[in-house]
Formats: structure tokens, sequence, C-alpha cells
């Protein structure tokens, strides 16, 4: 029953918006200067849309897409550092609204393992280069 | 050596199974974003006040009770359904509730509430949606709890139905009487 | 009444799994052929004649039937409607376990002399994993499950997935999930029957790996295309976890398919491939678990409905407890001597098998992540394409070089002069190809450059082996033959279909062009030395839906008029949403696509359009890979055949 109404609500709030039907970047929101507009366009697809979950914010058609594009926008020109950015949405939404999960003890394992495999995968090889050349002398 | 390599596929194997059984246990909804605002407090603002067409000055206000902040709108159906409880819980428990009117017309907001009646203390428009950036917020309703010294305790993500009510009014006493 | 019949039929073909789970048990046995040869063909009859019940139903619209009156309309054309059968969670099921069942009967055709022992206890596994879905289904998503009063109309369907390729996609992918399930059950066969009976396995599990693994990848594609036109930016890949159920299978089954061809050519790596062939199974039900338990959001997440999820995840724990234990005890019976050099076939083949099992490791623990932190801390991370495109790229460009050269190294060992040797005119061609198409396009872009590289690579060694093939063809040093590597005509055209996807892939991330503007009637914009004119915009009235329907001309530089396309946005009033029709002009170049906003007289209309190069060799290519997968099956069914001899 909780769970209904909370699907519920999020239909509320998708089709109330769908109806309208933009699909991310307006041509209003486009910035005068090419070289910051890239550099918002590059947050922004870094930036998880909260309420369409899996998509960026800069492919998104929701109005907290748009919002947070805006936002973002006003921040570029006023020339914050990418860093200062990611700070100010993290502090309101966390890192939940990184697309690129941020390095931390947390996500430690989440970057370093894949190079783990790597690593376990040459050891394999070689092992077997190894033993093959004694196989055959 | 070569059997303990044998086994690390099954220990692996049930360790997931037994992250994945207890997620699935919990209750749990996985489109439900913990706020990171709990224990800070409350993100100062200044705003329009629908109601005295005042500046409401955010660090003016938070001190003193318990208050909750309830961001809402008119266009939003869940909060037409959550709207008795809110009244209920400004009616009949007093407590002091602040509304955010999301991306909204100040004017249809009025007369929504004249129509339903009115559990805010004060109303402030939000009309870009920034207060609502600031405190985290990305879906309507949301409902905050903030303790008498002004830091945010609690978040309620969705309306406050026949069912949450009772829950959620025994998270305000149990923040109350810390 | 058919919905009846359809319930009935279900419970019948779990009787006949059930019958057929319990018979193998006495092998080499007259009885147990004839009884089994019973289940097969009845469980194939029962599981048709239910899921045909069901189609029946959408087809009249019987809203007696509480999933037709949750999926369906009356105002659905035929064939989304046969469609909605498996568009659902409940008819999805269904059709899996009608897949099973084919395939089941499949692994029954193989029946011979010398093989009953084998085939039999494949049988009974494939009759274990048959009754854990039919149970599942039956308790908890039964797709006939009444609802009372009878409602006049549905309650309509996501118009999103009203759409062609989206209606073959689950279908071909089930091929592929379920064909994996054929792998798994000959493996568990294989390693409790041992390898004492002189059989082999591993040419029995091909066809099916293959099946598998080509429908698979024709499945992904045809669920990329969609998105690539439906969702409305020109994207086709998003790193969805439900992307990612799918991908990893497909990953393993790559590896499975290579290394079977190692299994039957030097003996060597079997432990390995009998592994590989569990994993791709538990992987396959783990993202169907995944994607149907509500574990985690998804943009097309069936259900939210957790005791359906402790169900699968009892059945995946004892398949999986069961497989990974057997293997942990009877895999050395399969203990191999051969050591593999790396300067050889089967060498290059073994990296590469390891490298995508790197990748699939790493695809699953960014798929996972999140939720092993969720339930740790009270924290939510998200996982999303800048990880995997940081973690997957630099795995896979050396897995791709390994497979360009493989063609060239025969098998056993060779010296890595004579590699180089033969390379070298092929490092030339890529060299040439790529400085071609680099200045083609004019790019400096380091991925294009690698990519390009990466696409001429394979395509340079296929051309000089080819060249080298016929040479001996043709020639007269027939002698010599034994040292060239042989190779099909499958494996080539799966290696170009990699490669032609590769340039796809490149063309259209690297080099794509936007142009998003607001424009009225009769107003023109330039995209890449294309001239767009929006004509006009009109109301169309669609079966269940309405759309408003822009027509844009597009000239060329010579002022030509090369097509008229016409994007459409498109209201579902029953179900209240609507959905957004790109228009795509394509060629083998680049495709133009246009898609719609809002707007209005005044003020004009959103325009977004999409200069995308390259991109439909993305489909070519998988297209290709999937043909060279079909005669592959073709001629292992062959060699299946002499088998019985």
């Amino acid at each position: 029953m909780k769970k209904n109404l909370i699907t519920t609500f999020i239909f509320a709030i998708i089709i109330k918006f769908t109806i309208v039907n933009s699909y991310s970047v307006e041509p209003e929101e486009i910035l005068q200067n090419p070289q910051q507009e890239i550099r918002a366009r590059n947050i922004s697809k870094n930036i998880r849309c909260l309420v369409c979950q899996n998509q960026s914010i800069d492919d998104s058609s929701a109005p907290l897409a748009k919002d947070l594009r805006e936002l973002i926008r006003i921040k570029v020109q006023k020339n914050d550092s990418d860093e200062e950015i990611y700070k100010f949405l993290t502090d309101r939404y966390g890192d939940f609204i990184l697309l690129k999960p941020p390095l931390k003890i947390s996500t430690f394992l989440l970057w370093c393992l894949p190079f783990v495999f790597f690593v376990i995968g040459i050891t394999i090889i070689v092992q077997q280069n190894k033993k093959s050349k004694k196989y055959i002398s | 050596m070569k059997r303990k390599i044998l086994i690390l596929p099954i220990i692996l194997f049930f360790t997931l199974l037994i992250v994945f059984f207890y997620l699935l246990v919990i209750d749990r909804n996985p489109s439900e974003l913990p706020s990171v605002l709990i224990n800070k407090e409350v993100p100062s603002f200044q705003a329009k006040s629908l109601m005295t067409k005042k500046t409401f000055i955010s660090e003016k206000e938070f001190n003193g009770e318990i208050i909750l902040v309830n961001f809402f709108a008119t266009w939003c159906a869940p909060c037409l359904q959550e709207h008795q409880y809110l009244k209920k819980l400004s009616n009949q428990r007093g407590l002091k509730i602040i509304g955010i009117n999301y991306k909204d017309d100040p004017t249809t907001a009025l007369a929504w509430l004249k129509k339903l009646g009115n559990p805010y203390a004060d109303v402030i428009a939000d009309k870009k949606g920034h207060i609502g950036i600031d405190w985290g917020v990305y879906g309507l309703p949301e409902t905050f709890i903030i303790d008498s010294k002004g830091v945010i305790k609690y978040r309620l993500i969705g309306p406050i139905t026949k069912k949450t009510y009772k829950a959620f009014y025994s998270k305000v006493m149990e923040i109350e009487n810390l | 009444m058919i919905a009846n019949l359809g319930n009935f039929s279900l419970w019948l073909a779990l009787f006949f799994a059930a019958l057929q789970f319990g018979v193998s048990y006495r092998k080499n046995n007259k009885s147990t052929l004839y009884l089994n040869k019973i289940s097969v063909y009845s469980l194939l009859l029962f599981t048709l004649l239910s899921f045909l019940s069901l189609m029946y139903c959408y087809i009249v619209s019987d809203f007696s039937v509480s999933n037709v009156y949750l999926n369906s309309h009356t105002t659905k054309p035929l064939v989304y409607k046969i469609s909605a059968v498996w568009g659902n969670h409940e008819g999805s099921m269904l059709l899996w376990i009608l897949v099973l069942s084919i395939f089941n009967y499949f692994i029954f055709k193989l029946y011979n002399k010398n093989n009953i022992i084998l085939i039999t206890k494949t049988l009974e596994t494939q009759a274990f994993v048959t009754i854990g879905f039919l149970l599942f289904t039956v308790l908890t998503s039964n797709p006939f499950e009444k609802i009372i009063p009878t409602p006049t109309n549905g309650l309509g369907f996501n118009p999103v997935l009203q759409d062609p390729a989206l209606a073959i996609h689950p279908p071909l992918l089930y091929i592929g999930y379920v064909g994996f399930s054929a792998a798994f059950s000959f493996s568990i066969s294989a390693m409790s029957v041992g390898n004492i009976e002189k059989v082999p396995w591993y040419n029995y599990m091909k066809p099916f790996v293959l099946a598998a693994w080509t429908f698979l990848t024709i499945g992904i594609a045809f669920g990329s295309i969609w998105a690539y036109y439906e969702l409305g930016w020109g994207g086709w890949w998003f790193w969805d976890p439900v992307e990612n159920a799918s991908f990893m299978p497909w990953l393993l089954g790559t590896a499975l398919v290579h290394s079977l061809v190692t299994v039957e050519k030097k003996k060597v790596l079997q432990k390995w491939v009998l592994l590989l062939a569990i994993l791709a199974f538990l992987l396959s039900v783990i993202g169907t678990f995944l994607v149907r338990s509500g574990i985690l959001t998804s943009v097309h997440t069936f259900a939210l409905d957790p005791t359906r999820g402790i169900y699968i995840l009892i059945f995946i724990a004892i398949l999986g407890g069961y497989s990974l234990l057997i293997f942990a005890k009877n895999s050395k019976k399969f203990f191999d001597k051969n050591y593999i050099s790396f300067m050889s076939r089967e060498g290059s083949i073994l990296v590469n098998n390891i490298l995508m099992i790197v990748v699939c490791a790493s695809v699953f623990l960014g798929t996972i992540y999140p939720l092993i932190i969720e339930a740790l801390s009270n924290n939510k991370i998200s996982v999303g394409e800048p990880y995997y495109n940081s973690t997957v790229i630099p795995i896979i460009i050396p897995a791709i070089l390994i497979m360009g050269i493989v063609p060239l190294i025969s098998w056993q060992k060779t010296s890595l002069i004579t590699i180089l040797k033969k390379t070298f005119p092929s490092i030339m061609l890529t060299f040439a190809i790529t400085v071609t198409i680099l200045w083609i396009y004019r790019s400096q872009s380091v991925l294009g450059f690698i990519g390009i590289i990466l696409s001429g690579w394979i395509i340079s060694n296929i051309v000089f082996t080819l060249f080298e093939q016929s040479k001996i063809k043709y020639g007269k040093n027939k002698f010599i033959k034994n040292s060239v590597p042989k190779f099909t005509k499958s494996m080539i055209l799966a290696h170009i279909g990699v490669a032609l996807l590769i340039l796809g892939i490149t063309g259209s991330s690297v080099w794509q062009k936007e142009k998003i503007t607001r424009m009225k009637i009769n107003d023109e914009t330039i995209i890449h030395n294309y001239k767009v004119i929006f004509k006009e915009i009109k109301e169309v009235v669609g079966k269940n839906y309405v759309a408003i329907q822009g027509n844009f001309w597009i000239y060329n530089e010579k002022n030509n008029i090369i097509t008229k396309l016409k994007p459409e946005n498109r209201f579902y009033p029953i179900t209240n949403n609507s959905t957004s029709e790109a228009s795509i002009h394509t060629n083998i170049l680049r495709d133009l696509y246009i898609v719609l906003g809002n707007g209005n007289e005044q003020d004009g209309w959103i325009v977004r359009v999409y200069y995308n190069p390259l991109v439909v060799w993305i489909w070519i290519g998988a297209f290709v890979i999937f043909l060279g997968g079909i005669f592959s099956i073709n001629s292992n069914l062959k060699i299946v055949k002499r088998l019985s001899l």
C-alpha cells in the first residue's frame, strides 16, 4: 500500500510534465559563450536526474532537471569552478546526484576492483605462459 | 590451495545473495533518496511570504519550537490528498507548519488554501524552485521536521496519508522530546 | 473459458516437467527414453497452448483476465495486442517458459545411441530449471488471474512500448537468456556424468551457446535501436541496469563461444568452459531478478513485488549452490595438462576470454555496488555512464587489438617475429584507413582516432588472411596449406560485424552534431551543410492517439531537396501520456534526426536536430554478427549430426 502511494505520487509528477513534451536542453537555456556552454553541458552530463533515476539532467525532460541545468549555467557564468558546482549539488542532494561516484572510502572498492580484476587476469595468463614453456621443454 | 580457489565462487555467490535478500526484506523504496541535510541547520533563505506580503527571513523564524516545513503546490495531486492531515496536525495538535509553495502561481495557491482551509502558519513563494533545490527537494510533497534549535531532523518523501499519519506524528513527538 | 484452458495447460506443463525430472534418474534405460519423449513433447505442447491462450485473450480483449485488463485496450492495433502478451511481467514469464521448453525439445532431439546418459542428465537439469520457472509463474505471477466484475475496457498500455522494435526485442532476448540454460544443463550433466563416457559434450553444448549468444546480440541491438529513435536524444546505450543485465551474459557468452572453439580443437580449457556456462546462465537469471524484483529502479523496471524477488532469490540460490558445488567437486576430472602459450591462437583466445570476464566483472560491480552501499550504510550513490566509460573502455581496447590478430596466428606456439611479420601489411592498411577516415571527418578526437584504428585493424587483418587463404586455394603451393590457419565464414562475418559496430559507435559518439533551436513556420536552420526548413505543422489522428506533426524539408549544399522529415508529438488519451516520435533520414554515412518539442504559433516550436555520423553501422554490424552466428549454428549442427553416425 505504501509503495503504491509512493508510485502514484511519482507518477503524478512524471505525468504532469511529460504532457509538456520537451526534451533536455531548451534553446533559451543555451549560453551565448560557446566555451561556457560546453562546460555546462559537460557538468550536466555527470549530474543525475533525480526524478527519472537513470538519466543525466542533460538528457532529461523533468522540470527539476531543467532547474538544475539553469542553475549550473548561472554558476558557470559566474566562473565557479567545476568542483564548486559539484560541491553545491552534493551538499543538497548527496553523492547520489553524481553519475560518476567520487573516490571515497566507501567507493574505494568500486574504483580499484576493476584494476584488481585486470591484474589477476594478467597474472593467470602469465602463469599459463610460464607453465607452457616448462611443459614444452 | 587449488581446492580453496574452487570454493571461492560459492562464497562470493552466497554473500551476494545475502545482500540481495537483506535488501528485499527491509522496508525500502528504491526510488527514495535519503536527505543529506539531516542534523544540519536549516538552509538560510529569504523570500516573499504569500500571506503577510513581507519578506520571510529564515534565520529569524526557525528557533524556539518544533516546526514542520512542507513543500507543496496546487498542481500536485498527492498534496491535495495530504492536505487534510496537515490541517489535523496544525489544528488538533497545534504544530507550526510553514508551507513552501513550490513553482506555483501565488493567486491560485491562495485561492486553493481559501477553499480547502489553511494549515500553514506562513506560506512562502518559491516561484523558481530555488528554495526547493537548497533543501534537496526532488518531488512533491516533501515534509521536513525541524527541531527547536533550527536543525533538520527528518524528511518525509511523499504525502502524509491515513497510513503514515500516526508514524509521522510520533516521529514529531520523538524529536520534540529529545 | 480460453483463459481457464491456458491456466490448466500451465499446470499440465508443470506436471510433465516434473515427470521429465522424475524419470531421468534411471539412465540408460528404454523406458526412460520413452517417458522422456512423452514429457518433452507434452511440455512443449502445453506451454505452447497456454501461451496461445493468453495471446487469444489479448486478441479478443478478454478483460475478465486481470493481465489483459491491466495491459491492453480495445483501441490498440492488433500487432501491439499480440506483443502486449510479453510486454508485462506475467506474460513475459510465460514466453520465457515457452522458450525453455523449445530448447528442451532441441536437447531431446540430440539423443543417439552413444550419448544417452549425457542427454538424459541434461534433460533432468533442464526439467529442474523449467519446474522452477513454472512454479514461479503459477504461484507468484499467474497471467490468467481473473478479475471480477469484468471491466468494460482495459487500462491501456504504456504507449512508449507501442513500437515494432520493442515488440520483438523481448522474444529475441529470451532466446538468449534461456539458451544459456541449455549450456548450464550440459555443463552440470557433463560434470556429474564425468568425462568417463567418451562423448564430446562440448560439441553438443556449442550450438546452444551459439544460438543464445547470437540472439542475445540481435536482441540487444533491437533494444538499442528502440532507445535511439524513441527516447529522443539520439543516444542508444545508457548503461542502465536493465541493459547491463543483458550485456553481462552477452560478454560471458562471447567468452564461452570462443573458448568452446579451443576445447573443440585442442581439448584445453574444458574446466573453464564448464564454469563459464554455469556463470552465463546464473547471470541471466540474476539479471532477471534485479529487473523484476524491484530491488533497483530503472527506466524500464517491470514490477515492485518482494515476494517474487524472494522466490527467484531462493531459486537462484539452489541453482547456483548446486552447480558451483558440483563444479568444485567434479571439475578436476576435466583437468588438462596442456598449458597454453600466449603466442598461439588458443593463447590469444584465453587472453580475450579473461579480458571479457574482467569487463563483465566491472560492469557487474558497477551495477550492484550502489545496492551494497545501501545495504551497509544509509547512503546512496549512483554509478552511471562516466564510470562505465572509464573502466570498460581501457580493457576493451587491448581485447580488440588481440581480437584483430587472432585470425593470423595458428594453433600451437608461434614466435613473436612471425606474428609481427604476418601483421605488417595489416598495420600499414590500418594506418591508411585511419588517415582516410580522419581526413573525411576532420577530427582531432583521441577516442575517434582509437575507434577507427581498432575497426580498421580488425578489417585489415581479415582482408589479409582472406588473401592468404585464396592464394593457397587457387595457387600451386598446396602443400603449405596447413601452415595457414583455417577459419570459417561465420567467424569472418562476426569479426567484420564487430569492426562495423566499433565504427558506428565511434562515429556516432565522437562526431555527433546537435542543433537546438526554436523555429517558426518557414524558418530555417543549418546543421553540418544541411539546410532544414520548417514547412508546416498539423494535427494527425492515429488509432489510439492524437499528434501534432511537423514537416521539415532538408536541403543539401547544392540546394537540392533530400528528404522531408515529419517528427510527431503523440498524446495517448487512454493512458494520459505522450511520446515523441523522432523522424530520421538514414544513409550509410550519417543520420539526420529531428525531434519536435513543444511550442506554439507565436513563439515557434523547439526543434532539435542531430547529425549522427555512421550510426547505422552499429546495427548493420550487429546484424552481420547475427548472420555470422546463424552460419556458425548451422555448421555446428552438422558436426553434431555427424556425431550420431
